[in-house]
């Protein structure tokens, strides 16, 4: 076992990361070690992320200890560069942790010089003075390259910039001049930030954090309120929007609700949250308060102003919408499904059932499918539940070869069949389950008890020598 | 006099307040408006009618609009017949007002009986545009649902099904959804797989039986023997205002989208049909979708020259 990571304190004690733990213990008998749980600090680096959210939308992991802010455009609303800097790292020590950040135009700079030297901001005609004292190491190259060059005398970055390149790129590879590069601010780096950026986004900060869900919702709603002018002027309504609860310790939450029709109401958009947070509300400790309430747009659409005065219906039409969003924000989208039609002649085809989040105010059959999707729904009779998987049952007695059973046995009990209307006949479709699926029988049938049933027979007799019967529907 | 006067005031406001707790219309007001209108009693709130005149009296008048009904089965073995019936009478309701109609079941019912079929249901008679569909995962989220959707009032129909009688699911529970179909004035359809008798708010409750279903009917009026044509559902109104109970059989007949009753004398002579099997009780396939094509078909030949 070897070290990992030392406190400050260790570091002045003479311990190295990498050294033996046996090595360490026998100089310092009283170290104080915790098994490294990876997984747990990947986590916490991710919390850290989320909190940085507050300062800008693009926030990136580096490596397993750093983070990548970009904050083009964001600083000045923190007072520029240096108090934003200073803002971060002071708040940060505030929750315990040993923090160095630095500023600069180049990833990679910013990167060596929080991990290397002193918290700076570097102004754009000083990366090489900067870059210079520092090690190799810093430059974000791999062990076995930074031993190399050490072999040849080069400890420095500084030796690096004044060496001739070509030689260099022929015997450590173009990766090392690259990081070189992009340490110097010469070739452009890009971020991979972890969330997507919202399309748009308000956001209220509190002087007095809030603890109440009715506080939280009246604030949501107002910052909805300020969300509309940038949604009139895309011409759209938000589907999907997320609200981000920045609560004081550090900690974010974040809630997703979608809309089955675009929105831009304050008091709609509020409303779905009120059913979100209803439902988390276990979930959702207040601690001491959230201190910052940001409001996204995850996705919008085209906003239909003729939806409201639509035939006169508006006002049932706008409740089903509500009454959907109400039961989808609160249980999920999969909770409330409605179906759509298919152009199939298998039954469990000809029915997909979708969920009525965005689904329920689109027109159910295609125009181009719709005499077809008639035929469908005008022809045979069909049964009023079905099986999500039809059941296998036992046929005693069967009218061979093209007969219903007349005696069968379902879920543990024998039925008796009295009257028997059949067969429907249903071919597979080879287009999807292959040219040597079995033909499908379907049979209506009435027992003596008066429970009517749809089966079918998998395959017919003269191709296969004993068919299976399957349950498929209850009629009423 | 005047002390005599004062007690009977309150005699009559007692009777107010306690028919307004049993949900029955205002004696006093009710007699104003059968005399007016010519109706029965019980004319304040809505009432579907079901067609079947001696059931509608029995209902006073017929199904609530703003209230339970509760039908109940012996098992989920007779979820067909439940169901069915359930849909019968959420097509009355929604002949009335064509609106959205919503199923809520547990998860359980929904995997052992089956989910609802909506080209089936369109079959029976029901319009399905915008049919919705619930399943919510705990008993507590479904009868939220329940609530919400009555409330909305956006359903010509609510339809909640439950398994047998769970202990979360008693006369609270009953009292509150009842009072929100009231507000809103719109039908909640309670269907109860095995369940058993239980003190509810529900103002009807009907025990749902399979039958046999009658015959097809022919064009001439004569019946398809053998065939199975209308559904037809025994029936036991458990609870009702009315002491006696009512037992009947109703046939759906899906082409008018009414219920008719049977007359239980035909019903005893047609139950004499030969229910002993035979294969040749049963149809034969003679007139399949896909009859072998006659021998010698006739080809087009190009001409010789």
């Amino acid at each position: 076992m070897r070290l990992t990571a030392l406190d400050s304190h260790a570091e002045n004690m003479g311990l190295k990361r990498g050294q033996g733990l046996a090595e360490a213990r026998a100089i310092h008998p009283a170290l104080v070690m915790v098994e490294e749980d990876e997984a747990a600090d990947k986590r916490f680096l991710e919390a850290l992320a989320d909190w940085c959210d507050r300062y800008t939308p693009l926030v990136a992991l580096e490596g397993r200890d750093g983070l990548f802010l970009n904050i083009t455009g964001c600083a000045h609303l923190f007072g520029g560069e240096e108090a934003m800097l200073r803002e971060i790292l002071l708040r940060l020590e505030q929750m315990g942790l040993e923090v160095k950040g630095a500023i600069s135009s180049a990833p990679g700079l910013s990167s060596a010089v929080a991990r290397f030297d002193a918290s700076q901001i570097i102004g754009e005609d000083e990366h090489e003075r900067v870059l210079a004292p520092l090690p190799l190491a810093a430059l974000r190259i791999d062990d076995a390259t930074v031993q190399g060059l050490a072999k040849l005398g080069l400890k420095q970055v500084g030796d690096l910039l004044e060496a001739p390149r070509a030689p260099l790129a022929r015997r450590f590879g173009t990766q090392l001049l690259l990081r070189l590069d992009q340490a110097l601010g010469l070739d452009d780096e890009s971020i991979s930030p972890r969330r997507p950026v919202a399309h748009l986004s308000a956001e209220r900060r509190l002087a007095e954090p809030v603890q109440a869900e009715d506080d939280i919702l009246e604030l949501t709603s107002q910052v909805a309120q300020s969300l509309k002018p940038g949604l009139e002027a895309r011409g759209a309504g938000g589907r999907v929007f997320e609200l981000v609860l920045f609560r004081v310790d550090g900690k974010v939450f974040r809630l997703k609700a979608g809309a089955s029709r675009p929105l831009r109401d304050a008091a709609r958009i509020a409303k779905l949250f009120a059913e979100r947070l209803k439902d988390v509300h276990d979930d959702l400790d207040a601690g001491f308060g959230f201190e910052i309430l940001r409001l996204n747009v995850l996705r919008h659409e085209a906003f239909d102003h003729a939806q409201k005065d639509f035939e006169g219906e508006d006002e049932r039409h706008l409740s089903l919408a509500d009454f959907v969003d109400q039961v989808s924000a609160r249980f999920g989208p999969e909770c409330l499904t409605t179906y759509q039609l298919r152009e199939s002649h298998m039954p469990e085809r000809a029915i997909l059932s979708v969920p009525a989040l965005g689904h329920i105010f689109k027109p159910v059959p295609m125009p181009e499918a719709a005499p077809l999707v008639e035929n469908a729904l005008s022809g045979k009779e069909r049964p009023l539940r079905l099986f999500r998987h039809p059941e296998p049952l036992e046929a005693y007695a069967v009218d061979v070869p093209d007969g219903p059973p007349i005696r069968f046995r379902w879920r543990r009990l024998t039925h008796k069949v009295c009257h028997a209307e059949g067969p429907e006949r249903i071919a597979a479709e080879w287009w999807l389950d292959g040219e040597d699926a079995p033909t499908r029988d379907y049979f209506r049938l009435e027992c003596e008890t008066g429970q009517r049933f749809w089966v079918y027979r998998q395959g017919l007799y003269d191709q296969i020598a004993n068919p299976s019967w399957y349950m498929h529907g209850i009629f009423a | 006099m005047a002390k005599n006067a004062l007690a009977q005031e309150t005699v009559f406001a007692l009777r107010e307040t306690i028919a307004r707790l049993e949900g029955k219309s205002l004696p006093a007001l009710a007699a104003a408006q059968a005399s007016q209108a010519g109706h029965p009693a019980g004319g304040d709130e809505a009432r579907i009618r079901t067609g079947v005149d001696f059931l509608d009296e029995a209902l006073d008048g017929g199904l609530p609009c703003g209230g339970i009904t509760e039908l109940r089965s012996d098992g989920l073995r007779h979820a067909g017949a439940l169901s069915g019936f359930a849909m019968a009478l959420g097509c009355l309701f929604q002949r009335a007002e064509n609106r959205p109609l919503l199923w809520i079941s547990d998860r359980m019912t929904a995997s052992d009986a089956g989910l609802p079929y909506p080209i089936g249901l369109k079959r029976f008679g029901l319009s399905i545009h915008r049919f919705l569909h619930a399943a919510p995962n705990r008993l507590e989220d479904a009868l939220w649902l329940a609530e919400a959707a009555l409330s909305s009032g956006i359903f010509a129909a609510t339809f909640f099904e439950v398994r047998g009688n769970p202990a979360h699911f008693g006369l609270t529970e009953s009292r509150r959804l009842s009072l929100r179909a009231k507000a809103a004035g719109r039908p909640l359809l309670i269907l109860r797989h095995g369940g058993e008798e239980e003190a509810s708010s529900a103002l009807f409750r009907f025990h749902v039986e399979p039958s046999l279903a009658s015959p097809r009917r022919l064009p001439d009026g004569s019946m398809l023997g053998g065939s199975i044509g209308s559904s037809v559902f025994h029936l036991t109104l458990e609870k009702s205002r009315n002491a006696a109970p009512l037992s009947l059989h109703l046939e759906w007949n899906h082409h008018d989208r009414r219920l008719i009753a049977l007359d239980p004398t035909e019903r005893a002579f047609s139950f004499e049909r030969p229910t002993a099997l035979s294969g040749a009780s049963l149809p034969k396939a003679l007139d399949r979708q896909d009859p072998a094509p006659p021998l010698g078909a006739v080809l087009a030949f190009d001409r010789a020259s």
